[in-house]
């Protein structure tokens, strides 16, 4: 495979492993010399060896469609994406402020609301999104935590720099692919771990566990967690299951909950009631509780939300997490850093255009084909324009769009996303990634060393989501010297 | 040790199917070698095999001719027939991927292997050419299922309602062999005079109870003595009796237990003093057909006692 090692080329982007001269990085050099001395046919062997890994291992996600849900094997490219525990050591620390920031704040709006009163973040912004749940005003979770486990996108731009993109603070998904990437890499390229040292990720179910028993309202040795999954109909339903499993809780659904007269949640067993201490909810919580909530939804257990505000059950995330979880909020996350931590924001955010101010909206509508316009609420990349990519009609279309519903759309300049080396047919091709790294806080807060690497599987495509196309790279923070 | 009503009752249908789709195997298996042995004119017709599995409405679904290439179709080729080793395989995927957190991963990754196995080499063994190995193909990895649940999963309640799902599975089906096949068997006799010893070693063999048969009664294969042996020997972990007792173990420790033990108990009673030389053809049948019934009800107890219990 040199020949075609030898033929790569990134132009215009930050390439991960290889420097625009055509050389490798210093920390990827190793990885490289390995790849490139696979044959052709050895290469191919190790993908399909990869393949069948992950069938049998039965990694998979859903994804809907007009024909009914599809169970899908999940995409992976062999070649593993390198960075450096020094560069990773700040990037954890800017996570780690970012979150502590974005809880301080989450607490502030359904308490004492006082960042608006100081005119930092204008109050109407928040309290009028869809995301804010008038419900949870006056509650307060163990810690001042809300969002105990967030997942924050990240992109590095053409200046090396990385930049956080967004942050998923109400069911984020992903980490158990990034724990089975490292187990397919170790099966199919074992000799590749020769000559590094990397930061182990298999560790993140007890971390996980660790955080959420911290939750508990009894004091108990071992406390009752449980993962509530909306089914197996979901498209994170694996993960659900590998979560559970790595924590040794049980995996329920909402029919196997009770909340009884005293208050307090129960799981239905073959030894009769047991009283549940923290649930890890992976069910959206406009379906968590008919009786608070959405009234159809049969997914959740009645009497959840009154189990909680009287402090007898622990949820992560809490419910109204999500009023961070929102485009437009993300502009001001700069703000409230220096506001409650009076410090200076150590990673970086991207320029956001908030379309309901009317100087912001001038410029984006004059400026469509230079800009990314995504509605301020919805999640696995639906309802974006790329406006470099899109014809005059979307930019027409998103025109009207915005200027019906303002408050609904933000816009950030068109960032050029790094590329790694990614095994196409019987190539070594440039691929644009990204990069969600997952913070869990409850006493303590901790950063996944890495996390999951998504990669856009077609040429140029920024599109990295795995229920459209996206594939994954197992991602490695190297310790130590080569 | 907690365990989800729910979750208990996945695994017991886990452990159901995957024993059915073994017991399924082994009787398409050991009819399969049987048909091979006789003279032409004696054999019983492949429809047995669709009788012994309850499968008559299931078949009209599909087919119109009952020949052998039809009955294997539905039993080996239709994924979506309900009475199918596919099919089996399948309804025990889905029951995995709904537990695989009190399982070890091994279980998962087994039955998932098994699974796909079944579906991409189930439409391809019709015909007798590779039907033998995929019907022991399916009976091998069954069995390595069974093994790693016995070596890793620790004897607490997942455990144990797996045991009752392929002990209660495993006797239902003994049963259905002995009544179906018998009362073919003995309709033809006139047709199967001097190959009886053939036919009962095939439905041993079905059970893997030939060799132990042998060894323990003799090299002589004769109705009564088999009728016997695969319902009351205690020895042989396929009889009616050994699964009985086993599923009263499994109860003991089991907190709500009495109303399966008096199902258990309805079981032994019936079961004591069996004597098959007693019984004629009819006599035979209205018993097995009684034994079913309270196999059954154990079945309905179990499922009121744990699976759906309120509160």
């Amino acid at each position: 495979m040199d020949k075609n090692w030898n033929h790569y080329k990134a132009t215009g982007y930050y390439d991960e492993l290889i420097t625009p001269k055509g050389t490798p990085r210093q920390v990827a050099r190793p990885a490289v010399k390995l790849l490139k001395e696979l044959t052709a046919e050895d290469l191919a062997a190790r993908r399909t060896a990869a393949e069948v890994a992950i069938r049998e291992m039965g990694i998979s996600f859903t994804v809907y469609s007009e024909a009914g849900n599809i169970d899908r094997a999940w995409p992976f490219d062999l070649i593993p994406r390198v960075i450096t525990a020094k560069e990773w050591a700040k990037v954890r620390l800017g996570l780690e402020q970012r979150s502590r920031a974005l809880n301080m704040f989450i607490n502030d709006v359904y308490n004492k609301q006082k960042i608006f009163a100081d005119g930092v973040v204008p109050a109407e912004t928040v309290l009028e999104s869809s995301n804010f749940k008038e419900q949870c005003m006056g509650a307060s979770p163990r810690f001042g935590v809300w969002a105990n486990i967030c997942g924050s996108d990240l992109v590095r731009d053409v200046d090396g720099h990385f930049y956080v993109l967004e942050d998923n603070l109400r069911v984020p998904s992903g980490v158990s692919y990034m724990v089975e990437n490292r187990e397919i890499t170790k099966r199919v390229l074992p000799e590749i771990f020769e000559n590094y040292s990397i930061l182990p990720v298999d560790d993140y179910p007890s971390r996980l566990y660790g955080m959420l028993a911290a939750l508990s309202p009894r004091e108990r040795k071992r406390p009752v967690v449980v993962v509530l999954t909306p089914g197996i109909y979901n498209s994170a339903y694996f993960e659900h299951a590998f979560l559970a499993q790595g924590m040794g809780a049980e995996l329920v659904e909402g029919a196997d909950l009770f909340v009884d007269n005293d208050n307090c949640v129960y799981m239905r067993t073959v030894d009769g009631p047991v009283r549940v201490d923290v649930i890890y909810r992976r069910i959206d919580e406009d379906f968590m509780d008919p009786e608070a909530f959405r009234e159809d939804s049969t997914l959740g257990v009645p009497g959840l939300m009154r189990s909680w505000l009287a402090g007898n059950v622990g949820i992560a995330n809490a419910p109204g997490s999500g009023v961070a979880d929102d485009k437009v909020v993300y502009a001001f996350v700069p703000d409230m850093i220096r506001y409650y931590l009076n410090e200076k924001p150590l990673i970086r955010s991207v320029p956001t255009y908030l379309c309901m101010r009317e100087k912001d909206r001038e410029y984006v509508l004059n400026n469509l084909e230079k800009l990314v316009v995504k509605p301020a609420n919805e999640s696995g990349g639906y309802g974006i324009m790329v406006g470099p990519h899109a014809d005059k009609a979307t930019h027409r279309k998103f025109a009207r769009l915005i200027e019906k519903d303002p408050r609904n759309y933000i816009a950030q300049p068109t960032l050029a996303l790094s590329t790694a080396p990614t095994y196409i047919g019987d190539e070594i091709k440039p691929r644009h990634l990204d990069l969600r790294p997952f913070i869990l806080q409850s006493r303590e807060t901790w950063v996944t060393p890495g996390g999951l690497t998504r990669v856009a599987m077609v040429e140029g495509s920024l599109v990295v989501n795995s229920s459209q196309g996206g594939g994954s790279k197992d991602t490695w923070i190297v310790d130590g010297r080569l | 040790m907690i365990m989800l009503s729910r979750v208990a009752e996945r695994v017991y249908w886990m452990a159901r199917y995957i024993e059915r789709a073994e017991d399924t195997a082994r009787l398409v298996a050991a009819y399969n070698h049987l048909v091979m042995d006789i003279p032409r004119g004696s054999q019983p017709g492949w429809e047995i095999l669709v009788r012994i599995l309850d499968s008559d409405p299931v078949f009209d679904e599909w087919f119109n001719v009952r020949n052998e290439q039809n009955v294997l179709r539905l039993l080996i080729g239709e994924a979506d027939a309900v009475c199918s080793i596919p099919y089996a395989v399948k309804a025990a995927r889905e029951n995995v991927r709904t537990t695989r957190d009190v399982l070890p991963d091994e279980v998962w990754e087994l039955v998932n292997e098994l699974y796909l196995y079944t579906s991409e080499a189930s439409e391809n063994s019709v015909g007798r050419r590779n039907r033998q190995q995929y019907l022991e193909q399916v009976i091998q990895r069954c069995q390595v299922i069974n093994g790693v649940l016995r070596s890793t999963l620790c004897r607490d309640h997942s455990y144990r309602f797996i045991k009752l799902g392929q002990l209660l599975e495993r006797a239902d089906m003994t049963t259905r062999i002995i009544d179906v096949g018998a009362s073919d068997f003995l309709e033809r006799e006139g047709a199967a005079q001097g190959i009886e010893h053939l036919l009962w070693g095939t439905l041993l063999r079905s059970m893997s109870a030939l060799g132990a048969y042998r060894r323990m009664i003799g090299p002589q294969v004769e109705k009564n003595a088999a009728v016997n042996f695969v319902f009351m020997e205690q020895t042989f972990p396929r009889s009616v009796r050994f699964c009985i007792r086993g599923i009263r173990e499994e109860l003991g420790p089991l907190t709500n237990n009495k109303a399966a033990l008096r199902a258990v108990e309805r079981t032994r009673r019936k079961l004591r003093n069996f004597d098959s030389s007693e019984f004629d053809q009819d006599a035979l049948h209205r018993y097995i057909d009684d034994l079913q019934l309270i196999i059954s009800e154990l079945h309905l107890s179990v499922q009121s006692s744990w699976f759906h219990r309120d509160g």
